[in-house]
């Protein structure tokens, strides 16, 4: 059966089944969402305006049988915390089941009436609009309990308080197997499009569902296999590897060594307490503590990397699931916290209230700038997230983000790029993801640019690490793969094995060609990403995005970051190559 | 006057040095550590890299990454074949070979001398050279 369009109308209440039309019938996942907010969404419109819609929507090979960490589901719509193109996807169950109940994307559009929220329970017999009014103002582990105890092993999708406040940082949740929230759409504010429509919640029931069609099984099954085998090959994704034995924070280390580790709001590259709040020492915590901490968790069924973790309290009990790398970097080294326990606990805190971790660190860091508590003060940082629960004024613009704190708090260190704070690599010592971070439709974000091994990407010839020239050809081959892997389902370090195996590649490329029937190889997945960056570019300029946007924050080029003393030293120009190519051809 | 056996003893300390040392992954056993050890390292005068690997006896095949001073001087896999001298109070912290540090994260920071001629006949960087 063909996928369909689900298209779901919060001011009628009504839901339709669509076909889906020619000009998205090669699109999924990211490439699928940027495509319908482009054709259907004004660029112009408020975000949380009626004008805005939320689309979601899995990758091509999410739901298919075996293949392996491809549980993604992508969020797209127009951003209220940068104003342009956002997709931001997560793991958990709800790609799959999207998936399996033959949908290629739902699109949640309209506004209901004043007051009134919804939880939308999806399956195959339709919609039901549930009265959500019981679910009103509370946070998301008990949003996933109370669903699950009326739909059992449903996926729940979700907002908490900061979603219904329509906050910039508020941040879309999934449930995962044990149907604990952590799996978050985190960037860009998505949480508050759902809001915005009305909708605190999304239950999702694949049961008799018609599945995925698969239109060459063979070829899958062969680009399947070798995916599979290059993922287990691979030291940073095989099994007991770097990813699976120490999770994501297994960088820490490394980039603090490196001198690329934000520190205390970007005003260094390295924090002496990074080894407390290492990959390394959440292993050893949970080695130590036991009971309900693990790493090696995984997020989703079918995924065979299981780079999340369960981080326990002294008693052994979990606390919070996942502590990413980005997490105890922002959290913790760019607020000057050493202490792992309450890192866990503002984890905790972001996945109930439904916050980006990486907009959250960043804020309360801005707000120790600005005196309002001091780094290092981890009771203070915890109780900051009390207040955007309770959507008090300091909470309030706290949960706006980075952008305003600075503003209410009057700080000029503001590491942000197009309005969105930016992860955990240092781009004045890291020099080749600054491109990235400047560039990307979707503001800072260290996912927009996963990495080709120069070799493969063909770039290796202009590749020295000490200059700067072949970084902006670096950067968009980088953003391109990525923009590919985001439309594919499969989850984003997949791009460790493939892009160092070479089957891997391919693998990626023949199972997407088996189960959409297109004519796909490796060769064409870097041509593939350029359209869809090209269609988020196309949208963010008709949003008013100017070359001006794709600049770092004045504070790089001014201040010399410790230890290295490196201040940014990309050219404007080189900027303005990266996507020089989206206009060839183009009208203006 | 101070004795001569205090000048003595003066020099020999100024000569001696201690380093400061960070061990990662499996390597924190040499330093009494499961994933993480931290230590100060007595070593001689006019030590480098190697007279510290040599005194620590971390065997070649398990030595990932290494920085000194915030500087990488090593990658997995390869021997630059350079001895960085070291200074009383310096940083260095050295990973085991499974460390695997993707490329985005990597590219432009610094690197030893020694590591730059090494990359310039080997190439660009991977993640393990065998």
């Amino acid at each position: 059966m063909a996928r369909k369009i689900l298209r779901i109308n919060m001011s009628t209440l009504k839901a339709a089944y669509e076909d889906v039309p020619e000009k998205w019938a090669r699109w999924a996942g990211r490439g699928l969402t940027s495509a319908i907010t482009c054709d259907e969404v004004d660029p112009l419109c408020h975000p949380l305006g009626p004008n805005n819609k939320l689309v979601i929507a899995p990758g091509w090979v999410t739901g298919t049988p075996a293949a392996p960490s491809s549980g993604r589901t992508s969020f797209g719509g127009k951003s209220p915390l940068t104003g342009g193109i956002k997709e931001s996807n997560a793991g958990g169950l709800s790609g799959q089941m999207i998936a399996k109940l033959g949908l290629g994307a739902i699109i949640i559009e309209g506004t209901p009436a004043k007051g009134k929220w919804y939880t939308l329970v999806v399956s195959k017999d339709g919609v039901k609009f549930e009265d959500a009014a019981d679910l009103l103002g509370k946070g998301m582990y008990e949003v996933d309990e109370v669903l699950w105890k009326k739909y059992p092993k449903t996926a729940v999708i979700g907002i908490g308080q900061a979603g219904e406040m329509k906050l910039s940082n508020a941040g879309i949740s999934v449930n995962d197997p044990e149907n604990k929230p952590g799996r978050y759409a985190g960037r860009g504010g998505m949480g508050a499009v759902m809001g915005a429509r009305g909708v605190k919640a999304m239950v999702i029931i694949d049961t008799g569902g018609p599945g995925v069609d698969i239109v060459d099984k063979e070829l899958f099954k062969q680009g399947r296999r070798k995916l599979t085998e290059s993922i287990q090959e691979h030291g940073l994704t095989k099994k007991a590897g770097g990813l699976n034995a120490f999770g994501t924070a297994v960088l820490v280390n490394i980039l603090n060594e490196a001198g690329g580790l934000p520190t205390r709001n970007f005003s260094a590259g390295q924090f002496e307490g990074a080894a407390k709040i290492s990959g390394e020492a959440m292993a050893e915590l949970c080695e130590k503590r036991g009971g309900e901490g693990m790493m090696g968790h995984g997020c989703h069924p079918g995924c065979i990397i299981k780079c999340s973790n369960i981080i326990p309290d002294e008693n052994g009990n979990a606390v919070a699931s996942c502590v990413e790398y980005e997490t105890t970097w922002a959290l913790g080294a760019n607020c000057g916290i050493d202490e792992l326990d309450y890192i866990a606990k503002m984890t905790r805190e972001c996945n109930d209230i439904g916050l980006d971790t990486i907009e959250a660190g960043n804020t309360v860091a801005i707000a120790m700038e600005g005196g309002l508590l001091k780094f290092g003060d981890a009771e203070g940082a915890l109780a900051t997230f009390d207040e955007i629960r309770k959507g008090t004024p300091l909470g309030r613009i706290l949960g706006q983000g980075v952008e305003a704190t600075a503003k209410a708090f009057g700080v000029s260190r503001v590491p942000v790029v197009k309005h969105q704070s930016m992860p955990a690599y240092e781009p004045r010592a890291v020099k080749g993801i600054g491109v990235t971070y400047a560039t990307t439709p979707m503001g800072a974000d260290h996912t927009a640019g996963y990495t080709i091994a120069p070799e493969i990407a063909g770039v290796s010839g202009k590749l020295d690490p000490l200059s700067n020239e072949g970084k902006a050809e670096l950067s968009l081959t980088f953003q391109a793969a990525t923009a590919f892997i985001d439309s594919t389902g499969y989850c984003l370090f997949i791009a460790f094995p493939i892009l160092d195996i070479a089957k891997g590649w391919e693998g990626m490329a023949e199972s997407v060609a088996g189960v959409t029937g297109q004519n796909i190889t490796g060769a064409d997945v870097v041509p593939i990403g350029k359209e869809v960056l090209k269609m988020e570019r196309l949208f963010n300029e008709r949003a008013g995005f100017t070359a001006e946007d794709d600049r770092p924050p004045e504070f790089m080029l001014n201040e010399a970051l410790p230890p290295h003393n490196v201040k940014w030293t990309i050219t404007n120009e080189q900027l303005d190559s990266v996507f020089a190519w989206v206009h060839d051809g183009h009208a203006a | 006057m101070l004795p001569l056996y205090y000048l003595l003893r003066t020099n020999v300390q100024s000569s001696k040095m201690k380093v400061n040392l960070f061990l990662y992954g499996s390597l924190a056993r040499f330093g009494g550590g499961r994933y993480v050890a931290q230590m100060s390292v007595d070593l001689g005068p006019d030590s480098g890299k190697m007279e510290l690997l040599n005194q620590l006896g971390i065997p070649r095949e398990e030595r990932g990454y290494l920085f000194i001073n915030s500087v990488l001087c090593e990658v997995p896999g390869m021997e630059t074949g350079s001895n960085e001298l070291l200074k009383d109070g310096d940083h260095v912290g050295i990973f085991s070979i499974d460390r695997l540090w993707p490329y985005q994260y990597r590219d432009g920071i610094r690197m030893s001398e020694g590591l730059k001629a090494a990359l310039g006949e080997r190439g660009a960087m991977h993640h393990s050279y065998k």
